[in-house]
């Protein structure tokens, strides 16, 4: 029983994660239209950015924040430099950018900082019991970044103008403009946003376990998966669905083993796909 | 005073031209119905108008100024105001937040609650998602947004089309009332002979060019746009 208990806990941190990616993928697939294949990347540079922040400041706070600030600059350079000059063509051409975006990002962190795991350099915390069940201060901890992250996100969209109006152009874009709302506005927004959600999750990844060029890459498809299984462009069905993927990995990997874990993600994506394309909580009338 | 000078438009969706040279004015607080067959181009008119065609050439003028290449946001914030004729709510807003979205209101706050006053039926329902309104209320949701800049321009295409029989004639009397609140209209309506009732002049298009063009009485008089164009008397 405490090994399972233990099991659902890992399952709870790792599923915020892929909860934030898969976030981060639905605000750019409902807002801008396609999928994000950078988003993993970017991640990876959150990671980075944190352990060069750590390092820097020796607080992990801090390292974090500039972790989640890298994400933030990079979502919106790829926009700037790239996903802005494309709007308007085919989501295949979007797609293909961001791959090639993902790329470069891979490449440059693999070339400055080295292909060899990193760890944080934190002091090693006992963990604590309860009847038995272990918690470690540290998933705690991230898990109430990943918590504080995602009501900041939430209350962004459905508490300020700006939150407003990207779901207005989500739901609408040429509506959107008739209402007098500027898209490069909103895109900016969007970019930060998400950009910030992807470099957090990175955050929380990498201080979890390690730091290396490919971590975020490995997270895309159970970022996809949740993102489909929620119901591609909503950010709570994203949410959910990335718990739901988290703790079922985790509570399979004794049965399936560790290898095989990531693959459940992938079946999970396959059955959403064929069986009930909307997902959990996709919306008809969103389907144009 | 003219408002409106629509002057040799053309233009389209892709090499092909929808529009093909069309001229039209419309003064301050005129109600001005756009009618023809189903095809003939009103609706590609009104996306021009407000910006969201994809090709055009010729010129529109509002208030004098040359906004031809005026983004649509930007001829929102000037004061024209827009109702598609399909797709003209967010459906995942509540009602009020379709409301609130709208950019340049001064006193938005205000203006809602005016809105509320002359669409109770919306008030009520403030709270629900748009998605979940009747066509009825869509519609009413969709007029109430496009007056939410107090507009000086409305472009409505076919705003009858979606409603109740019933609710028709309350509709029109709604439109009548636009120029007192200091609105033109262009009213693009299938139901031509009821449109052009309420209208001080109205203009026929045909194959992307107006075909005729007069005043309401005369339009409703002439046997050539009644028997083509207006649909028989009833
Ligand atoms: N989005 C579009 N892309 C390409 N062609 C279109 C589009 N919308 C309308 N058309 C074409 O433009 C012509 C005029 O359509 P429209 O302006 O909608 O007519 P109306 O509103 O008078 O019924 C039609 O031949 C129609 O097929
Ligand atoms: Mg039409």
């Amino acid at each position: 029983m405490v090994f399972w208990v233990e099991l659902l806990i890992a399952g709870v941190v790792s599923g915020l994660v892929i909860g934030l990616v898969a976030l981060a993928i639905t605000l750019v697939f409902g807002i801008a239209r396609f999928p994000n294949a950078a988003t993993g990347d970017t991640m990876t540079l959150g990671a980075y950015g944190a352990l060069a922040g750590h390092a820097a400041t020796g607080s992990l706070l801090l390292g974090g924040a500039l972790g989640a600030l890298g994400g933030a600059v990079t979502g919106l350079a790829a926009y700037a430099l790239v996903f802005r000059r494309l709007s308007g063509r085919s989501t295949v051409a979007l797609l293909v950018a961001s791959i090639g975006i993902g790329f470069i990002l891979r490449a440059g962190l693999a070339l400055a900082f080295g292909h060899t795991q990193q760890v944080f350099q934190a002091p090693l915390v006992r963990p604590w019991r309860f009847e038995g069940v272990r918690i470690h201060p540290n998933d705690l901890r991230l898990a109430a970044t990943a918590a504080f992250a995602l009501a900041v996100v939430f209350a962004t969209l459905y508490l300020t103008p700006i939150g407003r109006r990207m779901r207005a152009v989500a739901d609408d874009p040429a509506l959107a403009r008739v209402c007098g709302i500027s898209p490069v506005r909103v895109m900016v927004a969007l970019w930060l946003l998400a950009g910030a959600v992807a470099g957090i999750a990175g955050v929380i990844l990498g201080m979890r376990t390690v730091v290396a060029p490919e971590i975020g890459w490995d997270m895309l498809l159970p970022g996809f998966a949740a993102a489909i299984l929620g119901g591609i462009g909503s950010p709570v069905g994203a949410v959910v669905a990335g718990l739901i993927i988290g703790i079922a990995q985790e509570m399979a990997t004794p049965v399936v083993g560790f290898t095989y874990k990531i693959a459940l993600a992938f079946v999970v994506m396959l059955f959403v796909l064929l069986v009930r394309p909307r997902g959990l909580f996709g919306r008809v009338e969103g389907v144009r | 005073m003219t408002l409106l000078a629509v002057e040799h438009l053309s233009g389209g969706y892709g090499e092909v031209d929808i529009l093909t040279g069309i001229d039209l004015v419309l003064a301050r607080g005129e109600i001005l119905t756009v009618a023809g067959t189903n095809g003939a181009g009103k609706s590609t008119l009104a996306k021009a108008l407000v910006g969201l065609l994809p090709r055009v050439s010729g010129r529109i003028l509002f208030e004098g100024e040359d906004i031809t290449a005026a983004p649509t946001e930007a001829r929102a914030r000037l004061g024209i105001g827009y109702v598609p004729q399909v797709a003209n709510v967010f459906p995942s807003l509540s009602v009020v937040e379709n409301l609130e979205v709208v950019e340049g209101v001064a006193a938005p706050r205000a203006r809602i609650a005016e809105l509320f006053d002359t669409f109770p039926a919306l008030a009520q329902r403030r709270r629900a998602r748009a998605g979940s309104l009747s066509g009825g209320e869509r519609q009413m949701l969709a007029f109430a947004r496009a007056l939410m800049t107090r507009p000086r321009l409305m472009v409505l295409d076919e705003p009858t089309a979606a409603l109740a029989p019933a609710l028709v004639a309350e509709a029109f009397a709604r439109i009548r009332g636009l120029p007192a609140l200091g609105a033109a209209v262009l009213l693009i309506e299938q139901r031509a002979r009821q449109a052009l009732a309420i209208s001080d002049r109205g203009a026929v298009l045909d194959g992307g060019r107006v075909a005729l063009e007069g005043t309401a009485q005369t339009l409703l008089a002439d046997d050539r746009a009644a028997a083509l164009y207006l649909g028989q008397a009833h």
